[in-house]
C-alpha cells in the first residue's frame, strides 16, 4: 500500500482504502470465512499451506469437491479471458491443482483420489471452507492468492491479504537488477537501501537476500495491514536483522537519512486513474486502489520518487522504479534529465519478459 | 554347532589365503617390474594394485598389457567357457556347472562394456593424464581424470570376478587333494553366490553409459495428424509417467501444451533418480498406433505418431556448457494487455530462446516466475549440454553411441490396437500381445531386450 497525498489511513470494517471508492462493489461477505482476521488486531492471517492440518476428511469427499470445483472451473471457459483478460478454464484448473496442494497435508495422496475409498486425508483446512473458497474465487473473482494466503514470487512463498497488493511477477527483475549492481559495486552492498510502499515485503525481503548479512533495507508503508504482513514475511524468512520495517508515507520515515541511501527501489501505484474502473476484476475489485492508481496520468507516485532520489540517495547511489510502460519510462528519464539536471545518470530503461519497456534504473550523479 | 566347525574352515582357508598371498606378492612385484618397461604405452596397469592374485602366470599383450589371470594349473576364464561344461540347474551342486555360468556371465558383462575399446580407451586417457602439462586446462583435466576413474573402476570389478572365479576354484582343487569336505562344500556354496550375483551384474553391465546414471528430462512430441496424434502423445507420456512411477522414480511436469480438444501437442517431464537415462535412453524414436479413433464418427483405422526426446541431466556442474547470458532472449509464454499491475494471473510461464543455436526451452509448471525461468534454464542447459557431447561424439569416433543421438530418430516401435492387439519393437521384434499393460507402463521388457540387443550384438567387443 502506498499513497502520496498524505491522506489518513481510515480503519474501516474491512481493511484498507476500498470504502472509501465507489469502486468497490462488493461487501465481500466472505470475508467473515475463517481467511480473514479482525481488522482491528491487523494480526496478519496465516497462509493455507502454514495452517495446521487439523481437519481430516475421506478421499471420495475430496475427490466430490474437486470434481465440482473443475467442473465450476470449466463453466468458466474463456468468458473472463473475453471480458477483461481474466484468467481462462485451463489456469483456473492449474488454481485448483494449488489449492489442493495448499490445502492437504500429503500430496502424495492426492494422486489416489481417482480411487473411491474411504481413506482419511489430513487437511488444513474443512472441505466445507474449500467449497466456500473456490467459490469465491469463481463467483466473486477474488484473487488466488488471497485465497490461499500466499503468492510465489521468485524463490518466496510470501503471504498476501486483502489490503495488499499481490506481487507481480514483472516486479522479480528489480530483485536481478538490484543483484547486478552489488555484485560490481561491493560498497553498495554494504549500504542502506530503501524499498518504499512494500506492501508485502516482496522487494524489501528480495534485495535483503541479495545483500546479505552486510545490507541493510528499511522497508516502509503507509497501510497498517501492509506493515503487519511485512513483518511477518520478513520474521517467516529470518530477516530481521537486516530489514526493517517502518510505517509512514514514502520518504517520511527516512528522516535523517538525506544523502546516505545506497540503494532505492519502489514499485509504487502507477495507473491512470481513468483506467481503474476497466481493470481485470481481480484487480479492480479485490486489491487496495491505493496501490495501484497513480493520479491522472498515474505518474504521481513515481515523480515524488523521483525528486526524493535525488534528495536522498548518496553519491553513486542506485534506484529502480518500476512503471506503467514506454510512455512512463520516457517521461520519467525526461523529467530527471530536464529538471533534475546532473542529479542523476546512466539511465536505462528495461523492458519486462513480455516485452513491455517496464522500469527505469539509474544513478545518483556523482555531483550534488 | 555349527559354529566351531565353521570356525575351523575360515581357519584353513585364511591359511590357504595366505600361502597364496606370498605367492601373489611375487607375481604382481613381477608384474610390476615387467609393466615398468611398457610404462610409456601402459602407465595406468602399472598402479593397479594386484592383490591377492592367486595367479601365477601373467601374460602380456603387446600394449594392453592386461594379466590374463588363470588358477594355479593355467585354467583360464576363457579356458572354462571353451571346456563346454554344461550347465546344470542351479540347485544341482556341480561346480563345474555353477563355475561356467558365472564364466558366461564375466564374457557377457564384458561385451556389454565393450572391453576390448574400454582397454584402448583407458590406455588412451592414462596417456592423457601423463602429460605434464594437462591441468592447464583444468576443465578437461577433470573431465578425462573423470572418466579414467570411472572405466578404471569397471576394469576393477571385472578383474575382481575373474579373480575371485578362479579363486573359488582352486580352493575347490586343493580341497578334493586334500579330502576336505567341508572347504569343498564351503567354496562350491560360494560359487553358487557368485552365479546368483553375476545376474545382476550382467544387468548393471547394460548401464554402463556415461550418462546413465543420470536423471533425464523425457519430452514427448505429437506427429502431424492433429487431434489424433495429440490424443496419442497425451497416452504416450502417461506411459511413461506410469513407467517412472513404478520403478521409484520422482516425476515433476516440467511443460505441458494441451491440445485445442484432447491430448498434448507437447510435453516435458523431469525423471528423477539413478538410472533414469540409462534406461530411458531406450525410448528415444517415433512411436506408431495403428486404432479405430475414438475421434472419428466414421470410426475409422487411423495411425498416429508421437516423436520421444530424451536428455540427460549432468550431475556435474563443471561439465556443463558455459551459457551466456546475452545469448539468451526471454519471453514470457503467453502475454497481452498492459501487464504489471493492470493484471492478476497465475500463468508466469518462461520461455527461454537460446538465439546461437535457436534451442527454446519453456517451463509453465512454477508457481512463480522466477522459478518457472530456473526449470526453463535447467532444461535449457541440459540440452545445449546433449548438444555439445553429441558434436563430440562425432569427434571422437570411438564413442559415437546412436543412443545419445540428439536426434528424434525414426520410428522404433508399433502399438496396435486394432484389428489385432500388439505392441512390436522394430528394433529388436520384441513383442507383447498386451498393449494395455505396456501403456499403463510395463515397459522394463521392450528396454532391457532393447539394450542388451544394442550392446550384445557387437561382436567384437568382447
Amino acid at each position: 500500500m502506498k499513497l502520496s497525498l498524505g491522506s489518513l489511513y481510515r480503519p474501516s470494517r474491512f481493511p484498507l482504502l476500498l470504502k472509501s471508492y465507489p469502486i468497490s462493489r462488493s461487501r465481500r461477505s466472505f470475508c467473515v470465512s475463517s481467511l480473514s482476521s479482525p481488522e482491528t488486531s491487523l494480526k496478519p492471517q496465516i497462509p493455507l499451506f502454514l495452517r495446521p492440518p487439523i481437519y481430516s476428511t475421506t478421499l471420495s469427499d475430496l475427490r466430490k469437491w474437486h470434481d465440482w470445483a473443475e467442473s465450476l472451473a470449466s463453466s468458466v471457459g474463456s468468458t473472463f479471458e473475453k471480458s477483461d483478460n481474466g484468467p481462462d478454464s485451463s489456469l483456473l484448473c492449474r488454481e485448483l491443482k494449488w489449492l489442493l496442494e495448499d490445502a492437504v497435508e500429503d500430496h502424495t495422496l492426492v494422486s489416489q483420489m481417482g480411487v473411491e475409498n474411504d481413506r482419511r486425508v489430513r487437511m488444513r483446512a474443512h472441505v466445507d471452507e474449500l467449497y466456500n473458497l473456490w467459490k469465491q474465487r469463481i463467483q466473486e473473482r477474488r484473487p488466488f492468492q488471497y485465497v490461499v494466503g500466499c503468492e510465489h514470487w521468485r524463490d518466496l512463498v510470501l503471504s498476501v491479504q486483502e489490503g495488499v497488493l499481490i506481487p507481480r511477477p514483472e516486479t522479480e527483475r528489480i530483485v536481478d537488477f538490484v543483484s547486478d549492481v552489488v555484485s560490481k559495486d561491493q560498497e553498495l552492498k554494504r549500504g542502506v537501501w530503501a524499498d518504499l510502499g512494500t506492501g508485502s515485503g516482496a522487494l524489501g525481503i528480495g534485495i535483503s537476500r541479495i545483500l546479505g548479512s552486510e545490507g541493510r533495507v528499511i522497508a516502509t508503508d503507509l497501510s497498517r495491514v501492509a506493515i503487519a504482513v511485512a513483518s511477518y514475511n520478513v520474521h517467516r524468512y529470518g530477516l530481521k536483522d537486516i530489514i526493517e520495517i517502518r510505517e509512514g508515507s514514502w520518504f517520511e520515515p527516512l528522516k535523517g537519512l538525506e544523502g546516505k541511501l545506497a540503494g532505492l527501489v519502489s514499485n509504487p501505484p502507477y495507473i491512470p486513474s481513468k483506467d481503474i474502473s476497466g481493470l481485470q476484476a481481480e484487480v479492480g475489485r479485490h486489491e487496495p486502489r491505493v496501490a495501484l492508481d497513480g493520479g491522472v496520468d498515474g505518474m504521481d507516485a513515481l515523480l515524488h520518487l523521483c525528486d526524493g532520489a535525488a534528495l536522498m540517495l548518496k553519491p553513486g547511489g542506485f534506484f529502480a522504479f518500476e512503471t506503467n510502460g514506454e510512455q512512463h519510462c520516457r517521461a520519467l528519464v525526461d523529467y530527471m534529465e530536464n529538471n533534475k539536471s546532473g542529479s542523476f545518470c546512466n539511465f536505462e530503461i528495461i523492458p519486462d519478459f513480455a516485452g513491455i519497456e517496464r522500469f527505469v534504473t539509474g544513478f545518483h550523479g556523482k555531483a550534488i | 554347532m555349527g559354529c566351531s566347525q565353521e570356525g575351523e574352515v575360515e581357519a584353513k582357508k585364511e591359511e590357504k589365503i595366505k600361502l597364496g598371498r606370498e605367492k601373489a606378492s611375487i607375481a604382481s612385484y613381477c608384474a610390476a617390474a615387467v609393466s615398468e618397461e611398457h610404462d610409456s604405452l601402459a602407465p595406468s596397469f602399472a598402479r593397479v594394485p594386484l592383490g591377492m592374485v592367486f595367479a601365477t602366470q601373467i601374460r602380456f599383450w603387446g600394449s594392453q598389457a592386461a594379466p590374463e589371470q588363470s588358477t594355479s594349473d593355467g585354467l583360464t576364464v576363457d579356458g572354462i567357457l571353451a571346456s563346454n561344461w554344461t550347465i546344470l540347474d542351479e540347485n544341482e551342486g556341480d561346480w563345474k556347472s555353477h563355475a561356467t555360468a558365472v564364466a558366461q556371465s564375466i564374457h557377457l558383462i564384458k561385451r556389454r562394456l565393450q572391453w576390448r575399446k574400454l582397454i584402448v580407451r583407458l590406455n588412451m586417457l592414462s596417456a592423457e593424464l601423463n602429460k605434464p602439462d594437462l591441468w592447464d586446462d583444468p576443465v578437461h583435466a577433470g573431465k578425462i581424470s573423470r572418466e579414467h576413474g570411472s572405466l578404471q573402476g569397471k576394469m576393477k570389478e571385472v578383474n575382481a570376478l575373474e579373480q575371485e572365479l578362479l579363486e573359488h576354484i582352486d580352493m575347490i582343487k586343493l580341497a578334493r587333494e586334500e579330502n576336505d569336505e567341508d572347504l569343498e562344500s564351503e567354496s562350491v556354496k560360494a560359487l553358487l553366490n557368485m552365479r546368483r550375483n553375476s545376474k545382476e551384474k550382467e544387468l548393471e553391465a547394460l548401464l554402463a553409459g556415461e550418462q546413465d546414471l543420470y536423471s533425464c528430462y523425457i519430452e514427448v512430441q505429437a506427429g502431424a495428424g492433429g487431434t489424433e496424434s495429440m490424443d496419442w502423445a497425451a497416452m504416450v507420456m502417461q506411459m511413461y509417467k506410469s513407467w517412472a512411477q513404478r520403478r521409484g522414480y520422482k516425476v515433476t511436469v516440467v511443460e505441458e501444451m494441451p491440445g485445442e480438444i484432447a491430448g498434448i501437442k507437447r510435453a516435458t517431464i523431469k525423471v528423477d533418480g539413478d538410472y533414469a537415462f540409462g534406461y530411458a535412453k531406450a525410448e528415444v524414436g517415433v512411436h506408431r498406433l495403428v486404432r479405430i479413433s475414438p475421434f472419428d464418427s466414421n470410426k475409422r483405422r487411423h495411425t498416429s505418431f508421437a516423436a520421444v526426446a530424451v536428455t540427460p541431466i549432468l550431475g556435474d556442474a563443471s561439465a556443463h556448457v558455459q551459457i551466456n547470458e546475452s545469448d539468451l532472449r526471454i519471453e514470457r509464454f503467453r502475454s497481452g494487455g498492459p501487464g504489471g499491475q493492470h493484471a492478476n494471473t497465475t500463468e508466469s510461464a518462461v520461455r527461454i530462446v537460446h538465439i546461437p543455436t535457436g534451442i527454446t526451452a519453456t517451463c509453465q509448471n512454477e508457481r512463480s516466475q522466477h522459478q518457472n525461468k530456473a526449470s526453463a534454464m535447467a532444461v535449457l542447459q541440459s540440452r545445449l549440454d546433449q548438444l555439445e557431447m553429441a558434436r563430440q561424439a562425432h569427434l571422437n569416433a570411438q564413442h559415437t553411441q546412436s543412443l545419445t543421438d540428439i536426434t528424434w530418430g525414426s520410428q522404433i516401435r508399433s502399438y496396435v490396437l486394432h484389428p489385432y492387439r500388439m505392441v512390436k519393437d522394430l528394433r529388436t521384434n520384441y513383442e507383447v500381445s498386451d498393449p494395455d499393460s505396456v501403456l499403463e507402463g510395463d515397459l522394463d521388457g521392450f528396454i532391457l531386450s532393447y539394450l542388451s540387443a544394442c550392446l550384445d550384438k557387437d561382436e567384437d567387443g568382447a
